[in-house]
């Protein structure tokens, strides 16, 4: 790049000598002079621009993402001499500073640059790196930063823009966003590959493989294969875990509880109607599984041959536990479901 | 009915009656020569038949397909069933039209055109609408009856009575049983219950006439709503469940094949669904499981022929080499194209994060979102604690009809879960069980205690194919042999006990009927085009905003005049307005939805381009500020925006919207894009100047408690037509271009008089002169144009 940009820079500094007037020697004299030092700073530019890139072509050659300190920030980052956009993520990823989206951004933000880097389309016009804030904390006094993660991009010419910072409030930071994000600034199209998750797979070949380990160690006693009770558990752990609300928090994930900042009260039933904490959905899921067991005590008490005495407290115990536990669960969906008229016997 | 169960059934039908009666206010007062279990089902039908006078409102209520299907039913009433299956609806999608007759599940209309031509025919005159408000209770007691006898088929006659009861009036079906509720699901419920009942018989008797039933009823469903899938899968589901348990047998193999191929042909006959069955992903598995049964019945067949080691490997080549020849089969064929992979709904019900990234159209309903548990006690109660006790019993004492119910209950959870709009998939099983298990409870608290009885014994059907299929399910002959093996006095639990236990489960159930009565008069029963606001007294306000605002444009304005709106109102406009529509509520055309999208989130001069494109006439917008109402278009606008966006990226974008912060504002914080965008304006025109309230600010938006951006809007190509009383609906009519184009800027001066005189500069002080225009020389410059 520096080799070619060289001859075409000098082009314009010889049509200057050809056009100036002719009688004045001592002053072409001088203007040659100033000519070739121009030129020089010109070509030291050049240079300074085809080291750069050289440098960061030959980092890139070893890792997707560069780590920047301030004295690396600047002279690759802002210094002018630039042809190349660069993505930087400025982050604290140091185990002291306990930042848990800082790691997940930190993943994505991996994903997106090996997708870069091992891509076909790949060049020396789009850099990744990174700013960890315990090597660069002066970067982030500079930019006047105060929160991480934050993605910016810097443009090849002039400052960066209030669009060059990535709105990971909006739109989270999904390497695909990021993609798309990165499109829109440089025109670089960039094509997310995930390298395929195969801890779902190996788990599922783990399990798989597990309980046939285990059928064919037992293959001469199968009776377990025909335990009802068995299949009832399994079958009743589903339907509680869909009738809690698990589904809700798996596709909207929740947080497990709330706790309030001011006076550091945790509750963990969610206020309104529309949502749920997964502490709660947890609640939920007893208080259900509690009623159920009760009906099916209160059958057992009925059908099961033993001690009447025995089978007394048994009949007890269930009418307790549906008793009891329905009305517990009213009570919270009375708390949740405002202008609710009814409750149930014991508990408001 | 056999002698022994009938003094069972008679406490449990005089239980019912009482649990029920504060309910219905019908007493136990009919003992005539019909069984009890027939009462107990007048009972109910009767409480059907009271649900219809629940809605007060009954022709003008409203779901999200029900306008349209009134329009279609009316079409096909009055032009007959051909002149139906060729209809082309010019009057929706503008400009492009649509297929009706082809692209919809006609059962609906045809139930109702035939019941209003069977009633004319018998001179009965009766207007088609009327049909139409009162098609869904009556349904919901056909699915009442469909409902106890799939349930005696499965447990006993008690609790099927129970089940009907509880289907009845359980808050999760009511939504589509009060009348004037049109609607697909209605009927299809039905449907569903009836076929399940239909293949639950089919597989008990093995006969085919009960089969050609169920494929009879399966070709119902089918024609009636595109939900006839989970019954396509759920059959093979259950044969193939029965066939890794070993408990194959003839009957299932008779039933499941006739099922297979008639149900396939029938059902290939409704025009929408056409030759989806064999070329869809949806219905491999029953294509799968028909071809892994008959090779399980060929070897069944060697297996008589063969010695039993001969047999032994031949088995387990033959059915791992069969499935493994069906499998590759179909995705070898999936992938040639022969077969059309997962559609985007269904596959939304498997990945639950797909939807939300790829498909915003579907993400954007509410009905599609997954479900809290709140939702799930609130539709059914007390049914939902108690329903995975039934699941229990039925897994404890399995059949093979309790495998089936077994499976229709943890895949219709799973799909509820997911999906809330299916929580109408698994309202039905939820009675089923939970009536087993009350009835299981009652059956041994309510009675004597000399007469215990034993649960419903099991596994009827293992062994007994050579048993004539009379004998067959009728339990009552073993009861019988039971009870005599009883007669050894037992020890009771006492009737202390037993008589608290039946109260407390009667008061449970009473709190059940009294919550159902609740969600019914307040939450499903005021339809959402009359809007009901309460006052501090108690006193009823209704906003009649809605059909206002349609009978204003169905009688001022033109004719064919081409209506924009999102796309939810498409359908209350085509069918209250009687006006042609750009988009509605079936969203077959995503980009023509984007376009009406894109239209509202651009500025005014960009969206009369699009608008004069698209021949729109007025431009119809629902704005709840006034009154604060939340499902106002403002409140919907970034769906909009998302949906614009993502067919249109370089124009519309969706971070334009927000604040620096993140934030979506309609205050003077908010974004400029947002407060010029037509949506914007049109929502919040001359709004400004109105103020509601003396503590709040002129022009303070209730919906979003605040005080709107931008006050002074002007419109240069729209303006206001219609704004209903409390501005819930506000019409524009789209202005022609004028003859002539006005010019945006002042036209240009080329004679210049100069208005005002001529102030001299000249001082008493300066006495030198002025040039106009004078070229101004600076050292070391080059003059260039420019600067003169």
């Amino acid at each position: 790049m520096g080799a070619r940009g060289a001859p075409s820079r000098r082009r314009p500094a010889g049509r200057r000598l050809r056009y100036l007037p002719a009688g004045s020697f001592p002053f072409l004299l001088l203007l040659l002079l100033l000519c070739i030092q121009l030129g020089g700073g010109q070509k030291k530019k050049e240079n300074l621009l085809a080291e750069k890139v050289e440098q960061l072509m030959e980092w890139s050659s070893r890792r997707s993402i560069f780590r920047m300190n301030g004295d690396k920030f600047r002279k690759f980052i802002k210094a002018p001499p630039r042809n190349y956009s660069m993505i930087v993520m400025f982050t604290a990823l140091q185990p002291q500073r306990q930042c848990s989206v800082c790691r997940q951004a930190n993943e994505e933000y991996q994903i997106l640059a090996n997708s870069w880097r091992y891509s076909s389309a790949f060049c020396n016009k789009l850099f990744f790196s990174m700013v960890d804030y315990d090597e660069g904390t002066d970067v982030f006094q500079q930019l006047n930063m105060n929160s991480a993660p934050t993605f910016m991009h810097f443009p090849p010419k002039g400052r960066p823009k209030r669009a060059d910072t990535f709105d990971l409030q909006r739109i989270g930071f999904a390497a695909e966003q990021l993609a798309k994000w990165i499109a829109d600034r440089t025109d670089v199209h960039i094509r997310v590959f995930r390298p395929p998750n195969y801890s779902g797979t190996i788990a599922l070949a783990l399990l798989v493989s597990l309980v046939g380990g285990l059928l064919y160690l037992r293959r001469n006693n199968l009776e377990f294969i025909y335990n009802k009770t068995g299949w009832a558990m399994v079958s009743l752990c589903i339907v509680f875990a869909m009738t809690s609300g698990q589904m809700w928090n798996h596709i909207r994930g929740p947080p497990y509880a709330h706790k309030n900042p001011h006076n550091g009260q945790v509750s963990y039933i969610h206020g309104s109607s529309q949502a749920q904490f997964v502490a709660e959905s947890h609640i939920i899921l007893v208080l259900n599984a509690a009623i159920t067991m009760g009906m099916v005590l209160l059958n057992e008490a009925a059908t099961s041959k033993g001690d009447v005495g025995k089978r007394r407290i048994i009949c007890l115990v269930g009418l307790g536990l549906v008793v009891f536990f329905f009305s517990f669960l009213l009570s919270i969906f009375r708390s949740k479901y405002h202008g609710y008229p009814y409750r149930a016997f014991l508990l408001r | 009915m056999a002698e022994p169960s009938a003094p069972e059934s008679k406490h449990k039908s005089s239980l019912n009656s009482s649990a029920w009666s504060g309910l219905m206010a019908l007493g136990n007062s009919r003992h005539g020569h019909h069984g009890p279990g027939a009462q107990s089902i007048g009972l109910v039908l009767v409480f059907n038949m009271w649900k219809a006078s629940f809605s007060s409102y009954v022709s003008s209520s409203e779901h999200v397909g029900r306008w349209f299907n009134y329009r279609s039913t009316h079409h096909l009433a009055s032009h007959g069933f051909y002149e139906f299956l060729n209809w082309f609806d010019e009057r929706a999608w503008y400009p492009l039209g649509r297929i009706v007759g082809g692209t919809v599940y006609p059962g609906l209309m045809i139930t109702a055109g035939l019941i209003h031509w069977i009633l004319n025919t018998l001179n009965i005159t009766v207007h088609i609408r009327d049909v139409c408000v009162f098609l869904a209770p009556t349904f919901s007691g056909l699915t009442s009856i469909s409902t106890f006898l799939l349930t005696r088929e499965l447990w006993n006659q008690g609790a099927g009575l129970l089940a009907a009861c509880f289907i009845a009036i359980v808050p999760g079906y009511i939504s589509r049983s009060v009348a004037g509720s049109f609607d697909n699901e209605g009927i299809a419920i039905f449907a569903l219950q009836f076929t399940y009942y239909l293949w639950v018989k089919s597989v008990k008797t093995g006969s085919v006439f009960w089969t050609m039933c169920c494929c009879l009823s399966y070709f119902y469903m089918v024609s009636a709503w595109g939900g006839y899938v989970f019954i396509i899968n759920l059959i093979p589901l259950h044969v193939f469940v029965l066939l890794l348990m070993q408990r194959y047998s003839k009957r299932v193999y008779i039933a499941y094949s006739t099922f297979y191929i008639v149900g396939l042909i029938l059902s290939m006959q409704i025009p929408f669904v056409g030759f989806q069955p064999i070329r869809t992903s949806e219905h491999m598995a029953a294509a799968g499981v028909f071809a892994l049964l008959q090779a399980y019945a060929f070897l069944q067949y060697l297996r008589d022929r063969l010695t039993k080691q001969e047999f032994q490997t031949l088995f387990f080549l033959g059915v791992s080499l069969a499935a493994g020849a069906v499998f590759l089969s179909v995705i070898y064929l999936t992938y040639t194209g022969y077969i059309a992979p997962w559609s985007g709904r269904f596959y939304s019900l498997w990945d639950t994060g797909y939807a939300k990234i790829h498909i915003p159209i579907i993400a954007s309903v509410s009905e599609h979102q997954p479900t809290t548990w709140v939702s799930f006690f609130f539709d059914l109660h007390i049914l939902v604690c108690t329903f995975p006790a039934g699941l229990w019993f039925c897994i404890k004492n399995i059949n093979d009809e309790r495998v089936f119910v077994a499976l229709y209950a943890i895949s219709a959870v799973y799909f509820a879960g997911v999906m809330v709009r299916l929580m109408l998939t698994l309202t039905p099983v939820v009675c089923m069980l939970s009536a087993i298990a009350f009835s299981n409870v009652f059956e041994h608290y309510l009675g004597d205690d000399m007469k215990r009885e034993n649960p419903p014994v099991e596994d009827s059907s293992d062994e007994d194919d050579k048993r004539n299929p009379g004998n067959l399910y009728d339990k009552a002959g073993k009861v019988r042999k039971h009870v005599a093996e009883q007669e050894k006095p037992e020890e009771g639990l006492g009737p202390n006990i037993k008589s608290i236990v039946t109260m407390l489960m009667l008061m449970l159930l009473m709190m059940f009927a009294v919550h159902c009565t609740w969600v019914t008069s307040n939450a499903y029963s005021s339809p959402s085009v009359v809007l009901a606001s309460y006052n501090h007294d108690g006193t009823r306000n209704i906003l009649d905003d809605f059909r206002e605002a349609y009978f204003w444009l169905r009688q001022n304005t033109d004719e064919h005049a081409r209506v924009m709106s999102w796309w939810d109102y498409g359908y209350q406009i085509a069918g209250m307005a009687n006006r042609t529509t750009l988009v509605d509520n079936n969203t077959w055309n995503n980009s023509h939805i984007a376009l009406v999208g894109k239209a509202m989130s651009s500025n005014e001069t960009a969206a009369y381009k699009i608008m004069r494109t698209l021949d729109v006439d007025y431009v119809l917008v629902i704005f709840g500020g006034v009154i604060g109402y939340s499902g106002d278009d403002i409140n919907k606008f970034l769906w909009m925006v998302r949906i614009a966006e993502g067919e249109h990226p370089k124009d519309i974008r969706e971070s334009d919207y927000f604040t620096p912060q993140g934030e979506f504002r309609v205050d003077k914080a908010g974004s400029p894009t947002l407060l010029n965008c037509l949506m914007y304006k049109m929502s919040y025109y001359r709004f400004g100047e109105m103020q509601l309230d003396f503590r709040t600010p002129p022009g303070f938006d209730r919906t979003r408690n605040a005080e709107i951006g931008n006050k002074d809007i002007k419109f240069k190509h729209l303006e206001e037509a219609f704004t209903s009383e409390h501005w819930l609906v506000r019409i524009y009519k789209v202005k022609a271009p004028d003859n002539r184009e006005t010019l945006d800027h002042k036209p240009r001066v080329t004679n210049i008089f100069p208005k005002q005189k001529y102030l001299s500069k000249k001082t008493t002080k300066r006495k030198r002169g002025y040039i106009k225009n004078k070229l101004v020389f600076k050292k070391g410059k080059k003059i260039s144009k420019k600067t003169v």
